[in-house]
């Protein structure tokens, strides 16, 4: 006589559960060590151990509720995310300055990762429409809409990092809707023409990519013809906007895309990094025995660059170890979205991992010094309660997905 | 509905390509960890050991400012700066003992300065491990003193800085303005500009309004540093940048004008004047009373010293030129004489009643400036005299809106919108404003008599005044006044054209306008502006004034057939714009256009000469 046991705990995707767990605890661990020095930060780590639990009630909520309650409520958690951001830019409390957070009683929230869950969410309702034909050049607009309206009211805070995130959830959630990798390409070429122009500083670059990109892909004529005017329009337009500028104006658009060419500020930052990595090893200096010294004026090493603390006392151990570990969690979300029978689940998932995945990346390339400093923290690690907070729900997100897989 | 096997295996495709991105990311950050924390372990294990890296700023110069003719007004030096830098966290020791009272006398001892702001101040860098400066433009016994006791001042150090210097003191200071440390306030709002505590910020005149052409961008280095806090040498890595000096000015002020209008006002007590030329409204010297020296903010000053400047009724940091209102007294007859012409109120022949000394308006009695009356005049006659009771009685012919429209026309006001910050506007009343003050309708009906004379609610700024004359004697040609006229390595920074349409008026009205003014200089109340082998053309005013002495204006543009100078000066509490302030415009005219030789006899004890000049009755208007 079988008994069938209520309650949904074995359906949940334990291999991405465990990592996220992991992820949390080399959080906890390194948090206590980056604060334990004599100073301001001292006894953090126990705030943090209380979000973390905070983290994962939310994410056992999150993942309690039926995803369909998601997909009702994509659009009015859209809207309210979109007032809050407009509210940041009028009471916002600045920090490094640049307004980034909302002051609600005592906590404070960044309302940029808020807006970024409500984006997938109507992305992927949206993308899930059988209406919506993503190989039509014409309904690629609205999505677009959807993307930029928290794009630029997150980019006026000022915080190129997180505002970025956006576009490339979007495109990510273009592909997986079904839209031809071909035309996808084919529809970034105007954001290459000036991306490169203003890294090279000459249209020759792009010239040689868009002639090789069309030989490749063949798009079909009027497609081309569009793309050649809208593309001849950006080439003409950059360089004369740029030539307009006094260098001062210029100045200021190197030192927002690239506050990392700042030494006085953040390339500061990267040297004590990349010094406390690079004295860690491969076995690292030993937990809490880390020196600290190149750390010791990186008022940061608790939050954006924990993980050269991890660097400093666990080695390159602990650095893979922690790639590993995301690795492992991205990829369980990817194949979550595979294995899901419902559509707009399934896009849930891919943006979710995007935004994830876009985070580490984004973070990780920073504390070796191969990416600008952005101030994104790192997933799960970073100290922060919002962050953690949101975190625990995109991972419950995630497995609201893996417990409903079968369903439609 | 099923999961096709079709949506699976289109999944699946996509996935794959996923997949591989997130793949090579990781792989990425994989190969950046192995160079990092294997191929480069040693090198940084070294840097970690007993030194660590210390960032030290290469301060930029701001950029200079010079005059038309390429003479310096401002520039930027090395001087010596004595700074603390904080320790490293872990330096517990010498984290305490710069938090001790022993030390932070020993400190304040050398540096001969107060024990309480040098421990806010190290209190302040311990937060953020910033160098802050404890003394800038440290004399040569506070240097003495800091390198014997060397031993005993642990984290003083001192460096070699940029110290924001003005070449001619309290020459131009208001035009010039200011460059001062930046303050916490400023350093919040304008932190993602790239400002940093310790930074330079302009905070008035051309300083401030050019502000980001004028700061330059510091550059930094990385020093490795031993657990004393010594230098051990230098790190190749990173991001070491060499300081860019600001962009230089080159001001349209021409320092020979400037320091003959200094020179003739060096007695006011408070006034202001201005110089600029005609034909595009180029600033050639700007004045105003008191003055201040800009270099006692560029070592920095004491909260007392501030109080002291800013408070009180003196106010040597108001910039008079172009933030000090005046009634425009006589000075505006030229306003409505120009406009009774082209609203056909009045021709230049027109004779009105005669003057006795006095106008009688309805039970009022409206006295002439001068007692004994000026007879009959034409109105030409009338503004050489600056007769008041021919003006009392264009006033109502005119009306408010006409008499309005030409003064706003002539741009006063309204901001000149001149490239230096915090200008005034001025006032002139219109019906409404007056329909607002009394009730509609209800406006005194003597009210226009006063405002035809210049007298009344009628506000003006010294700056104001010398375009309105200087757009008279161009036919009402409008430009944009402006002080600077190049900022070098960047694009001419174009002085768009004034907004405000020309003032039209007919060829027969301008050319009576400029006899009657030259013939105030030539004969009339104005003769103490004249300047021999020159054709001045010029109009005075009297402005009363409710506390204390009359402010004496005068305006005047020069030479007459070809005008290329435009001046206003104002006096205030200090008697008739005759005698007082028209010597003052006349030493700037004769700097422009006498040679060497007779200048001197000109500049030569203004106000006495002034006086002896106009005793002959004309004592103003």
């Amino acid at each position: 006589m079988a008994i069938k046991l209520p309650g949904r705990l074995p359906e949940i995707d334990l291999p991405l559960a465990l990592a996220a767990l992991g992820l949390v605890v080399v959080g906890l661990l390194m948090v206590y060590s980056a604060t334990s020095l004599p100073g301001a930060h001292e006894g953090l780590w126990s705030k943090q151990l209380m979000w973390a639990f905070v983290a994962l009630g939310a994410a056992w909520l999150v993942a309690a509720i039926d995803h369909r309650v998601y997909d009702s409520l994509a659009w009015p958690l859209y809207g309210v995310a979109l007032l809050m951001l407009v509210a940041v830019l009028v009471f916002g409390s600045s920090a490094y300055g640049a307004k980034r957070w909302l002051d609600i009683g005592p906590i404070k929230f960044q309302p940029s990762e808020l807006a970024k869950i409500a984006t997938v969410l109507v992305l992927a309702r949206r993308f899930d429409d059988p209406k919506v034909k993503l190989h039509r050049f014409a309904q690629w607009l609205p999505a677009m809409i959807i993307a930029f309206l928290p794009f630029a009211l997150v980019l006026k805070e000022p915080d190129l990092g997180t505002a970025l995130s956006f576009p490339v959830i979007l495109i990510a959630m273009l592909y997986w809707g079904g839209m031809p990798l071909r035309q996808l390409v084919l529809g970034l070429t105007p954001v290459m023409n000036a991306g490169l122009f203003f890294f090279t500083g000459s249209g020759l670059w792009f010239g040689g990519l868009f002639v090789g990109l069309v030989v490749l892909l063949r798009p079909r004529w009027p497609a081309l013809v569009a793309l050649v005017l809208l593309n001849g329009a950006v080439s003409i337009a950059t360089p004369h906007v740029w030539s307009h500028l006094h260098d001062y104006q210029k100045r200021r658009i190197e030192t927002f895309l690239n506050p990392g060419d700042d030494p006085y500020g953040s390339g500061y930052q990267i040297i004590q990094s990349k010094i406390a990595m690079g004295s860690g090893g491969i076995a690292g200096k030993g937990y809490l025995k880390g020196s600290q010294k190149a750390l010791a004026f990186l008022p940061m090493r608790h939050t954006d660059f924990i993980y050269s603390v991890v660097g400093e006392e666990l080695g390159l151990i602990g650095t893979l170890t922690v790639v590993i570990l995301y690795a492992l969690l991205v990829l369980r979300g990817l194949r979550l979205a595979v294995v899901s029978r419902n559509r707009f689940a399934s896009l849930v998932a891919v943006g979710i991992v995007t935004a994830l995945f876009y985070h580490i990346m984004v973070n990780m390339l920073m504390t070796i010094g191969w990416a600008p400093v952005t101030g994104l923290p790192l997933p799960l690690i970073s100290y922060g309660g919002t962050a953690l907070i949101v975190n625990g729900i995109e991972i419950g997100l995630l497995q609201n997905v893996a417990l409903r897989r079968h369903e439609f | 509905m099923q999961h096709s096997p079709q949506v699976r295996q289109s999944r699946q495709e996509h996935a794959r390509v996923l997949q591989g991105v997130v793949l090579l990311g990781f792989g990425l950050v994989a190969l950046g960890l192995m160079r990092l924390q294997v191929a480069q372990h040693v090198q940084y294990l070294e840097l970690s050991k007993e030194n660590h890296v210390r960032l030290e700023v290469l301060r930029a110069p701001r950029g200079a400012i010079f005059d038309r003719n390429g003479q310096l007004l401002a520039d930027s030096a090395p001087s010596f700066n004595v700074v603390y830098r904080p320790f490293p966290a872990e330096s517990l020791a010498l984290r305490r003992l710069v938090r001790s009272d022993a030390w932070t006398r020993r400190v304040a001892r050398a540096l001969m300065a107060d024990t309480a702001e040098v421990r806010r101040l190290v209190a302040g860098a311990g937060s953020g491990g910033q160098t802050v400066v404890l003394r800038r433009n440290a004399p040569f016994e506070v240097r003495a003193a800091v390198e014997e006791t060397r031993e005993e001042l642990q984290g003083i150090e001192v460096v070699v800085e940029p110290l924001r210097r003005y070449a001619h003191g309290t020459l131009a200071a208001h035009l010039l303005g200011y460059a001062g440390e930046i303050n916490d306030v400023e350093l919040d709002s304008l932190g993602s500009q790239g400002y940093r505590p310790g930074d330079l910020i302009g905070r008035s005149g051309v300083e401030r309004s050019y502000e980001e052409m004028l700061r330059g961008q510091d550059g930094a280095e990385f020093v490795v540093v031993n657990a004393a806090g010594q230098r051990v040498s230098t790190l190749t890595e990173g991001p070491p940048r060499l300081p860019t000096a600001g962009h230089d000015l080159i001001l349209t002020v021409d320092l020979a004008v400037q320091q003959a209008l200094e020179q003739a006002m060096a007695d006011v007590q408070r006034g202001a004047a201005v110089a600029l030329d005609p034909r595009d409204g180029s600033v050639l010297a700007m004045v105003s009373r008191p003055a201040f020296d800009p270099n006692e903010f560029s070592v920095g000053i004491s909260f007392t010293r501030w109080r002291e400047l800013t408070a009180g009724g003196e106010n040597p940091l108001l910039n008079r030129a172009i933030q000090g209102m005046y009634p425009p007294g006589s000075t505006f007859k030229v306003v409505t004489m120009l406009s009774a012409l082209e609203n056909h109120v009045a021709s230049p022949q027109t004779r009105l009643q005669p003057c006795f000394g006095r106008y009688q308006f309805g039970a009022r009695s409206f006295m002439c400036w001068k007692h004994e009356g000026h007879g009959s005049l034409d109105f030409i006659g009338a503004i050489e005299h600056s007769c008041d009771v021919y003006f009392y009685q264009i006033g109502p012919r005119l009306g408010l809106d006409h008499l309005e429209e030409t003064a706003k026309a002539l741009g006063l006001g309204e901001r000149t919108g001149i490239d230096l910050p915090q200008e005034k506007k001025g006032l002139i009343p219109s019906e409404a404003w007056y329909d607002r003050r009394w009730g509609a309708g209800k406006m005194p009906k003597g009210t226009l008599l006063n405002l035809a004379i210049g007298q009344g609610e009628i506000l003006v700024t010294p700056i104001q005044l010398a375009m309105m004359l200087a757009e008279v004697a161009v036919d009402g040609q409008p430009s944009r006044p402006h002080v600077v006229r190049e900022v070098r390595g960047v694009a001419h920074p174009k002085h768009d054209k004034q907004g405000r349409s020309r003032l039209e008026a007919s060829a027969e009205a301008w050319s009576a306008v400029h006899e009657g003014l030259e013939r105030v200089v030539a004969t009339g109340t104005g003769t103490a502006a004249k300047v021999p082998g020159v054709r001045v053309a010029g109009k005075t005013g009297t402005a009363q004034n409710p506390h204390g002495k009359d402010h004496a204006l005068f305006v005047c543009y020069a030479p007459a057939e070809n005008p290329t100078i435009a001046i206003s000066v104002v006096v205030e509490n200090s008697g008739h714009g005759g005698s007082i302030a028209a010597p003052m415009a006349r030493v700037a005219l004769a700097e422009l256009f006498l040679p060497d030789s007779l200048k001197h006899a000109v500049a030569a004890r203004v106000p006495a000469r002034a006086a002896a000049d106009t005793s002959g009755g004309v004592s103003g208007d």
